[in-house]
C-alpha cells in the first residue's frame, strides 16, 4: 500500500512539477513504476520523500500526538498531571473502561488495530508510545 | 493496576468490540451510540467483581444487544 502511494504521490509531483524540470523527472515516472528505490535528484522530490519515508515516527511525534488525544478526552480528569510518563489510572483518574476507549482513540489516530491481548496491557503514555514505535505500520 | 480477571477481560473485550461497532454507524450519529454504549456499562460499573452470574447474564445480554444494534440499518439511538 506504501508502495502505490509513493507511486502515486510521485506521479502527481511530476506532474505539477513546472516545465524546466520535466526533462529530468519524466523518465524517473516512467522506471518509477518498476523501481520506486531509484529517485531523481533530491531536492525535486523531497515531499514524495517524506510520504514515503517510513521510519518517519519519531518518539517526539507519537507522544505529542497521544498527548493531545489526551487532552481532548472529557473523561481526563486533571489535566496537569499529564505528561509522557502519565498513569492512565494512577494520574490521570480513567478506569479500565476509559482506558479502552483511550487505546482505541489511539489505534484510530495512527491507522492501526491494536489485538486485544496488547491493548490489555497499555496502561501508560509511556507503554503507549513504545508500543506504537514498535509498530511498523503505524502512521 | 491490578490484574484483571478472566471475567473482566471479558467485558472489557465487549466493550472494545461496541466501540469498534460504533465506528461503523453514520459520523452525524456516531455520538449517540457512543454515549448509549457507555451508559449501559456504566449502570453495572459498582457491580461486585464476584457477582459471576450478573456479569455473566450482563455479557450475554450485552451481545445479543451489540448483535442487535450493530445492524446497519440500525442508523440512530436514543433513550
Amino acid at each position: 500500500m506504501i508502495r502505490t502511494a509513493f507511486l502515486r504521490t510521485a506521479r502527481q509531483a511530476i506532474r505539477s512539477a513546472p516545465r524546466y524540470h520535466a526533462p529530468i523527472a519524466r523518465p524517473v515516472a516512467r522506471s518509477s513504476l518498476f523501481q520506486s528505490k531509484q529517485v531523481a535528484p533530491a531536492t525535486y522530490f523531497q515531499a514524495v520523500r517524506s510520504y514515503s519515508a517510513h521510519a518517519g515516527l519519531s518518539k517526539d511525534e507519537v507522544e505529542g500526538r497521544i498527548m493531545d488525544l489526551l487532552k481532548n478526552f472529557d473523561k481526563v480528569q486533571d489535566a496537569s498531571k499529564l505528561n509522557a510518563q502519565s498513569h492512565f489510572h494512577n494520574d490521570l483518574g480513567l478506569d479500565s473502561l476509559d482506558t479502552v476507549e483511550v487505546v482505541m482513540a489511539i489505534e484510530e489516530e495512527f491507522s492501526i488495530e491494536i489485538p486485544d491481548k496488547e491493548a490489555d496491557a497499555i496502561h501508560s503514555v509511556n507503554q503507549a508510545v513504545e508500543y506504537i514505535l514498535a509498530q511498523p505500520d503505524a502512521h | 493496576m491490578t490484574r484483571l480477571s478472566g471475567l473482566q477481560r471479558e467485558v472489557l473485550s465487549l466493550y472494545r468490540q461496541c466501540m469498534r461497532a460504533v465506528r461503523e454507524k453514520p459520523a452525524d450519529t456516531r455520538d449517540n451510540f457512543r454515549v448509549f454504549a457507555r451508559t449501559e456499562f456504566r449502570r453495572n460499573v459498582r457491580l461486585d467483581k464476584k457477582d459471576f452470574g450478573t456479569i455473566e447474564y450482563l455479557l450475554r445480554k450485552g451481545h445479543r444487544q451489540l448483535e442487535i444494534y450493530r445492524d446497519p440499518g440500525i442508523r440512530n439511538i436514543s433513550r
